[in-house]
Protein backbone atom coordinates (compact mmCIF):
# COMPACT_ATOMS: atom_id res chain seq x y z
CA UNK A 1 0.00 0.00 0.00
CA UNK A 2 2.84 2.27 0.68
CA UNK A 3 4.72 1.58 -2.29
CA UNK A 4 1.85 2.35 -4.07
CA UNK A 5 0.98 5.41 -3.09
CA UNK A 6 4.67 6.74 -3.27
CA UNK A 7 4.81 5.59 -7.02
CA UNK A 8 1.23 7.20 -7.74
CA UNK A 9 2.42 10.14 -6.03
CA UNK A 10 5.88 10.25 -7.62
CA UNK A 11 4.08 11.50 -10.96
CA UNK A 12 2.13 14.39 -9.56
CA UNK A 13 5.53 15.75 -7.79
CA UNK A 14 7.46 15.88 -10.48
CA UNK A 15 4.26 17.26 -12.49
CA UNK A 16 4.09 20.13 -9.77
CA UNK A 17 7.81 20.86 -9.62
CA UNK A 18 7.90 21.25 -13.29
CA UNK A 19 5.07 23.75 -13.22
CA UNK A 20 5.52 25.90 -10.35
CA UNK A 21 9.60 25.89 -11.13
CA UNK A 22 9.97 27.59 -14.28
CA UNK A 23 13.38 27.36 -16.41
CA UNK A 24 15.30 29.79 -15.45
CA UNK A 25 16.84 31.74 -17.88
CA UNK A 26 19.16 34.13 -16.50
CA UNK A 27 21.70 35.43 -19.42
CA UNK A 28 24.53 36.99 -18.42
CA UNK A 29 26.25 39.67 -20.59
CA UNK A 30 30.08 40.84 -19.33
CA UNK A 31 30.97 41.80 -22.77
CA UNK A 32 29.41 45.33 -23.03
CA UNK A 33 30.43 48.76 -23.98
CA UNK A 34 29.01 51.44 -22.40
CA UNK A 35 29.69 55.41 -23.90
CA UNK A 36 28.28 58.66 -23.23
CA UNK A 37 28.39 61.72 -25.43
CA UNK A 38 27.69 65.46 -23.82
CA UNK A 39 27.97 68.03 -26.40
CA UNK A 40 28.17 71.89 -25.81
CA UNK A 41 29.41 74.44 -28.32
CA UNK A 42 32.39 74.53 -26.41
CA UNK A 43 33.46 70.91 -26.47
CA UNK A 44 32.33 67.68 -27.40
CA UNK A 45 32.94 64.77 -24.57
CA UNK A 46 32.64 61.37 -24.82
CA UNK A 47 33.95 58.30 -22.52
CA UNK A 48 33.66 54.34 -22.99
CA UNK A 49 33.71 51.71 -20.69
CA UNK A 50 33.78 47.78 -21.39
CA UNK A 51 33.14 46.61 -17.92
CA UNK A 52 29.41 46.58 -16.90
CA UNK A 53 27.70 43.42 -16.15
CA UNK A 54 24.41 42.86 -16.96
CA UNK A 55 21.54 39.57 -16.46
CA UNK A 56 18.71 39.60 -18.57
CA UNK A 57 15.91 36.93 -17.31
CA UNK A 58 14.04 35.82 -20.62
CA UNK A 59 11.79 34.67 -18.37
CA UNK A 60 10.49 37.48 -16.36
CA UNK A 61 11.86 40.32 -18.75
CA UNK A 62 14.18 41.39 -15.53
CA UNK A 63 17.11 43.19 -16.84
CA UNK A 64 19.60 44.40 -14.53
CA UNK A 65 22.74 46.50 -15.47
CA UNK A 66 25.75 46.99 -12.66
CA UNK A 67 28.37 49.93 -13.66
CA UNK A 68 31.93 50.35 -12.42
CA UNK A 69 32.20 54.03 -12.83
CA UNK A 70 36.19 54.16 -12.62
CA UNK A 71 36.03 52.10 -16.10
CA UNK A 72 34.37 55.49 -17.62
CA UNK A 73 37.78 56.12 -20.30
CA UNK A 74 38.11 59.80 -21.54
CA UNK A 75 40.17 60.78 -24.31
CA UNK A 76 41.53 64.05 -22.41
CA UNK A 77 43.27 62.87 -18.61
CA UNK A 78 41.93 66.08 -17.08
CA UNK A 79 38.80 65.28 -18.31
CA UNK A 80 38.59 61.92 -16.70
CA UNK A 81 40.09 63.37 -13.31
CA UNK A 82 37.44 66.12 -13.44
CA UNK A 83 34.92 63.04 -14.37
CA UNK A 84 36.30 60.81 -11.18
CA UNK A 85 36.68 63.97 -8.74
CA UNK A 86 34.43 64.48 -5.34
CA UNK A 87 32.51 67.37 -7.60
CA UNK A 88 31.14 65.18 -10.21
CA UNK A 89 30.47 61.49 -10.43
CA UNK A 90 32.60 60.94 -6.78
CA UNK A 91 33.72 57.38 -7.97
CA UNK A 92 35.40 56.84 -4.90
CA UNK A 93 32.43 56.98 -2.48
CA UNK A 94 30.07 55.71 -5.39
CA UNK A 95 32.18 52.95 -7.47
CA UNK A 96 29.48 51.68 -9.26
CA UNK A 97 26.31 52.48 -11.05
CA UNK A 98 23.01 50.22 -11.54
CA UNK A 99 19.77 49.87 -13.39
CA UNK A 100 17.36 47.60 -12.51
CA UNK A 101 14.16 47.01 -14.69
CA UNK A 102 11.90 45.13 -16.01
CA UNK A 103 10.85 44.91 -20.23
CA UNK A 104 7.18 45.99 -20.18
CA UNK A 105 6.21 44.43 -23.60
CA UNK A 106 8.22 41.20 -22.73
CA UNK A 107 5.31 39.37 -24.47
CA UNK A 108 6.23 40.66 -27.43
CA UNK A 109 9.86 39.20 -27.50
CA UNK A 110 10.45 35.77 -28.70
CA UNK A 111 14.03 34.66 -27.05
CA UNK A 112 13.43 31.22 -29.13
CA UNK A 113 13.12 33.52 -32.71
CA UNK A 114 15.75 34.90 -34.37
CA UNK A 115 14.85 38.46 -34.68
CA UNK A 116 15.08 41.62 -34.01
CA UNK A 117 12.67 43.09 -31.25
CA UNK A 118 11.28 46.80 -29.64
CA UNK A 119 11.77 46.78 -26.00
CA UNK A 120 10.53 49.02 -23.82
CA UNK A 121 12.16 49.24 -20.33
CA UNK A 122 11.01 50.50 -16.93
CA UNK A 123 12.99 50.92 -14.09
CA UNK A 124 15.33 52.41 -11.24
CA UNK A 125 18.63 53.90 -12.30
CA UNK A 126 21.14 55.04 -9.38
CA UNK A 127 23.50 57.02 -9.77
CA UNK A 128 26.01 58.47 -7.50
CA UNK A 129 23.13 57.38 -4.98
CA UNK A 130 20.68 59.17 -6.23
CA UNK A 131 17.80 56.75 -8.30
CA UNK A 132 15.38 57.77 -10.40
CA UNK A 133 12.65 56.35 -12.53
CA UNK A 134 13.29 55.93 -15.68
CA UNK A 135 11.23 54.86 -19.05
CA UNK A 136 13.16 53.93 -22.14
CA UNK A 137 13.46 51.87 -24.62
CA UNK A 138 15.78 50.09 -26.51
CA UNK A 139 16.54 46.96 -29.07
CA UNK A 140 16.71 43.06 -28.37
CA UNK A 141 18.19 40.88 -30.84
CA UNK A 142 18.48 37.53 -31.07
CA UNK A 143 20.52 35.78 -33.78
CA UNK A 144 21.24 32.03 -33.76
CA UNK A 145 20.42 31.63 -29.61
CA UNK A 146 22.33 34.51 -28.68
CA UNK A 147 20.85 37.24 -27.37
CA UNK A 148 22.19 41.22 -27.12
CA UNK A 149 20.39 44.12 -26.07
CA UNK A 150 20.93 47.82 -27.19
CA UNK A 151 20.15 51.30 -26.39
CA UNK A 152 20.57 54.84 -26.83
CA UNK A 153 18.93 57.31 -24.30
CA UNK A 154 18.99 60.43 -22.23
CA UNK A 155 19.77 61.56 -19.00
CA UNK A 156 19.78 65.06 -17.06
CA UNK A 157 22.88 65.34 -14.73
CA UNK A 158 20.82 67.34 -12.26
CA UNK A 159 18.60 64.51 -11.67
CA UNK A 160 21.50 62.73 -10.26
CA UNK A 161 22.76 65.85 -8.53
CA UNK A 162 25.59 66.03 -10.29
CA UNK A 163 26.06 70.14 -10.96
CA UNK A 164 28.99 71.97 -11.34
CA UNK A 165 28.84 74.16 -8.33
CA UNK A 166 32.89 74.02 -7.86
CA UNK A 167 35.59 73.33 -10.54
CA UNK A 168 35.02 73.37 -14.02
CA UNK A 169 32.33 75.78 -15.72
CA UNK A 170 29.33 73.93 -16.70
CA UNK A 171 29.38 75.43 -20.01
CA UNK A 172 31.99 72.80 -21.70
CA UNK A 173 29.48 70.30 -19.97
CA UNK A 174 26.17 69.56 -21.55
CA UNK A 175 22.88 69.17 -19.25
CA UNK A 176 21.57 66.28 -20.89
CA UNK A 177 24.18 63.49 -22.14
CA UNK A 178 23.78 60.91 -24.18
CA UNK A 179 24.31 57.00 -23.25
CA UNK A 180 24.73 54.26 -25.20
CA UNK A 181 24.24 50.67 -24.29
CA UNK A 182 25.37 47.44 -25.94
CA UNK A 183 25.54 43.75 -24.24
CA UNK A 184 26.05 40.41 -25.64
CA UNK A 185 24.36 37.63 -23.36
CA UNK A 186 25.38 34.15 -22.45
CA UNK A 187 23.75 31.58 -21.06
CA UNK B 1 61.44 108.48 -22.60
CA UNK B 2 62.85 108.80 -19.27
CA UNK B 3 60.15 108.61 -17.41
CA UNK B 4 59.14 105.15 -18.83
CA UNK B 5 62.03 103.26 -18.09
CA UNK B 6 59.91 101.35 -15.56
CA UNK B 7 57.91 99.94 -18.50
CA UNK B 8 60.72 97.47 -19.86
CA UNK B 9 60.96 95.21 -16.80
CA UNK B 10 57.34 95.29 -16.44
CA UNK B 11 56.83 94.43 -19.96
CA UNK B 12 59.43 91.54 -20.19
CA UNK B 13 57.41 90.23 -16.47
CA UNK B 14 54.43 90.34 -18.46
CA UNK B 15 55.16 88.01 -20.98
CA UNK B 16 57.52 85.80 -19.04
CA UNK B 17 54.26 85.35 -17.09
CA UNK B 18 51.84 84.80 -19.91
CA UNK B 19 54.03 82.32 -21.73
CA UNK B 20 54.15 80.21 -17.85
CA UNK B 21 50.42 80.32 -17.87
CA UNK B 22 49.47 79.47 -21.63
CA UNK B 23 51.84 76.46 -21.41
CA UNK B 24 50.17 75.58 -17.75
CA UNK B 25 46.92 75.71 -19.40
CA UNK B 26 48.30 74.06 -22.06
CA UNK B 27 49.85 70.76 -20.27
CA UNK B 28 46.40 70.54 -18.02
CA UNK B 29 44.66 70.61 -20.54
CA UNK B 30 46.66 68.05 -23.17
CA UNK B 31 48.44 66.12 -19.80
CA UNK B 32 48.82 62.79 -20.78
CA UNK B 33 47.07 59.52 -19.17
CA UNK B 34 49.22 57.72 -16.72
CA UNK B 35 51.27 55.01 -17.69
CA UNK B 36 50.22 52.47 -15.35
CA UNK B 37 52.79 49.69 -16.78
CA UNK B 38 55.88 52.12 -16.38
CA UNK B 39 54.19 53.41 -12.64
CA UNK B 40 55.77 51.72 -9.42
CA UNK B 41 52.76 48.31 -8.44
CA UNK B 42 51.47 49.48 -4.96
CA UNK B 43 50.54 46.01 -3.65
CA UNK B 44 51.42 42.71 -5.04
CA UNK B 45 48.33 39.87 -3.96
CA UNK B 46 46.84 36.93 -4.65
CA UNK B 47 43.40 36.98 -6.93
CA UNK B 48 41.61 34.64 -3.47
CA UNK B 49 42.98 37.57 -0.88
CA UNK B 50 41.89 40.64 -3.33
CA UNK B 51 38.48 39.00 -3.67
CA UNK B 52 38.61 37.91 0.15
CA UNK B 53 39.31 41.73 0.94
CA UNK B 54 36.29 43.55 -0.40
CA UNK B 55 33.72 40.50 0.73
CA UNK B 56 34.61 40.60 4.11
CA UNK B 57 34.82 44.36 4.29
CA UNK B 58 33.75 46.61 1.14
CA UNK B 59 34.52 49.69 2.73
CA UNK B 60 37.42 49.21 4.04
CA UNK B 61 39.27 47.97 0.89
CA UNK B 62 37.20 50.71 -1.61
CA UNK B 63 38.61 52.87 0.78
CA UNK B 64 42.31 50.93 0.54
CA UNK B 65 42.27 50.63 -2.96
CA UNK B 66 40.58 53.31 -4.75
CA UNK B 67 41.84 57.21 -5.74
CA UNK B 68 39.19 59.92 -5.49
CA UNK B 69 40.85 61.06 -9.18
CA UNK B 70 40.15 57.96 -10.73
CA UNK B 71 44.08 57.12 -10.25
CA UNK B 72 43.63 54.14 -8.13
CA UNK B 73 46.02 51.27 -6.74
CA UNK B 74 48.13 49.26 -8.94
CA UNK B 75 48.45 46.49 -8.51
CA UNK B 76 50.38 42.87 -9.02
CA UNK B 77 47.49 39.62 -9.07
CA UNK B 78 48.49 36.24 -8.69
CA UNK B 79 45.69 33.81 -9.97
CA UNK B 80 44.82 31.35 -11.95
CA UNK B 81 43.40 31.56 -15.07
CA UNK B 82 39.74 30.92 -15.37
CA UNK B 83 38.45 32.27 -18.52
CA UNK B 84 39.85 33.73 -22.00
CA UNK B 85 37.66 36.20 -23.75
CA UNK B 86 37.77 39.45 -25.48
CA UNK B 87 35.64 42.35 -25.01
CA UNK B 88 33.80 44.74 -27.75
CA UNK B 89 37.26 46.63 -27.82
CA UNK B 90 38.98 43.85 -28.86
CA UNK B 91 40.80 43.56 -25.90
CA UNK B 92 41.61 40.63 -24.22
CA UNK B 93 40.17 40.11 -20.94
CA UNK B 94 41.74 37.26 -18.69
CA UNK B 95 39.20 35.81 -15.07
CA UNK B 96 41.59 35.13 -12.68
CA UNK B 97 39.81 32.42 -10.16
CA UNK B 98 40.57 29.48 -9.08
CA UNK B 99 37.80 26.79 -8.66
CA UNK B 100 35.24 27.01 -6.12
CA UNK B 101 35.93 30.41 -5.63
CA UNK B 102 32.82 32.75 -5.87
CA UNK B 103 34.40 35.75 -7.23
CA UNK B 104 37.60 36.65 -9.24
CA UNK B 105 39.71 39.15 -10.77
CA UNK B 106 38.81 40.52 -14.48
CA UNK B 107 41.75 41.96 -16.37
CA UNK B 108 41.07 43.98 -18.89
CA UNK B 109 44.88 43.68 -21.19
CA UNK B 110 46.22 46.76 -22.73
CA UNK B 111 46.62 46.32 -26.63
CA UNK B 112 49.93 44.06 -27.63
CA UNK B 113 52.01 42.91 -29.95
CA UNK B 114 51.48 39.16 -28.37
CA UNK B 115 48.60 37.27 -28.97
CA UNK B 116 48.05 36.88 -25.44
CA UNK B 117 45.07 33.35 -25.81
CA UNK B 118 48.37 31.69 -27.78
CA UNK B 119 50.68 32.54 -24.79
CA UNK B 120 48.29 31.46 -21.71
CA UNK B 121 45.80 28.70 -20.87
CA UNK B 122 43.19 28.53 -18.61
CA UNK B 123 44.29 26.53 -15.55
CA UNK B 124 47.68 28.60 -15.94
CA UNK B 125 48.88 30.25 -12.79
CA UNK B 126 50.50 33.77 -14.44
CA UNK B 127 50.47 37.33 -12.68
CA UNK B 128 49.39 40.43 -13.54
CA UNK B 129 50.13 44.59 -13.33
CA UNK B 130 47.53 46.52 -13.64
CA UNK B 131 44.92 49.28 -12.17
CA UNK B 132 41.97 48.66 -10.21
CA UNK B 133 38.90 50.08 -11.04
CA UNK B 134 36.06 47.92 -8.75
CA UNK B 135 36.05 45.48 -5.74
CA UNK B 136 34.03 42.33 -5.74
CA UNK B 137 30.77 41.79 -4.04
CA UNK B 138 27.48 39.64 -3.67
CA UNK B 139 25.26 41.77 -5.92
CA UNK B 140 21.59 40.86 -4.83
CA UNK B 141 19.87 42.59 -8.13
CA UNK B 142 21.89 40.69 -10.05
CA UNK B 143 21.86 37.40 -7.84
CA UNK B 144 25.62 36.90 -8.66
CA UNK B 145 28.80 37.39 -7.01
CA UNK B 146 30.60 41.03 -9.28
CA UNK B 147 34.62 40.59 -10.22
CA UNK B 148 36.80 42.81 -9.04
CA UNK B 149 37.80 44.83 -11.85
CA UNK B 150 41.38 45.51 -13.30
CA UNK B 151 42.26 47.61 -16.50
CA UNK B 152 45.41 48.53 -18.53
CA UNK B 153 47.02 45.28 -17.63
CA UNK B 154 50.24 43.35 -18.36
CA UNK B 155 51.57 40.17 -17.78
CA UNK B 156 54.36 40.40 -15.37
CA UNK B 157 55.27 36.32 -15.44
CA UNK B 158 53.91 33.32 -15.96
CA UNK B 159 54.35 31.22 -13.05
Amino acid sequence: MKIRSIVLALPIIMLATAAFVSPVEKLISQKTHISFFSSTPVEDITADNYKATSTLDTSTGDIVFSVPMQSFEFEKALMQKHYNSKNFLDTKSFPKSKFVGKITNFDEVDFAKDGSYEASVKGTMTIKGESKEVDEKGTITVSGGKVSAESTFEITLADYGITFEKGKPDSNIAKTIEITFIGEYDK
Amino acid sequence: MKKYKWLKPLLIVLAVSAVIGVGIVTYLLNMPHRDVQSTQTDFGISSKELVDEFLSNGETAYDKYLDESGESKILEVEGEVSKISKDFNEQTVILLKAQGEVAGVSCTFLPGQEDLSQLIKVGQKIKVKGVIRSGANYDADLEMYENVIMEKCDLVTSI
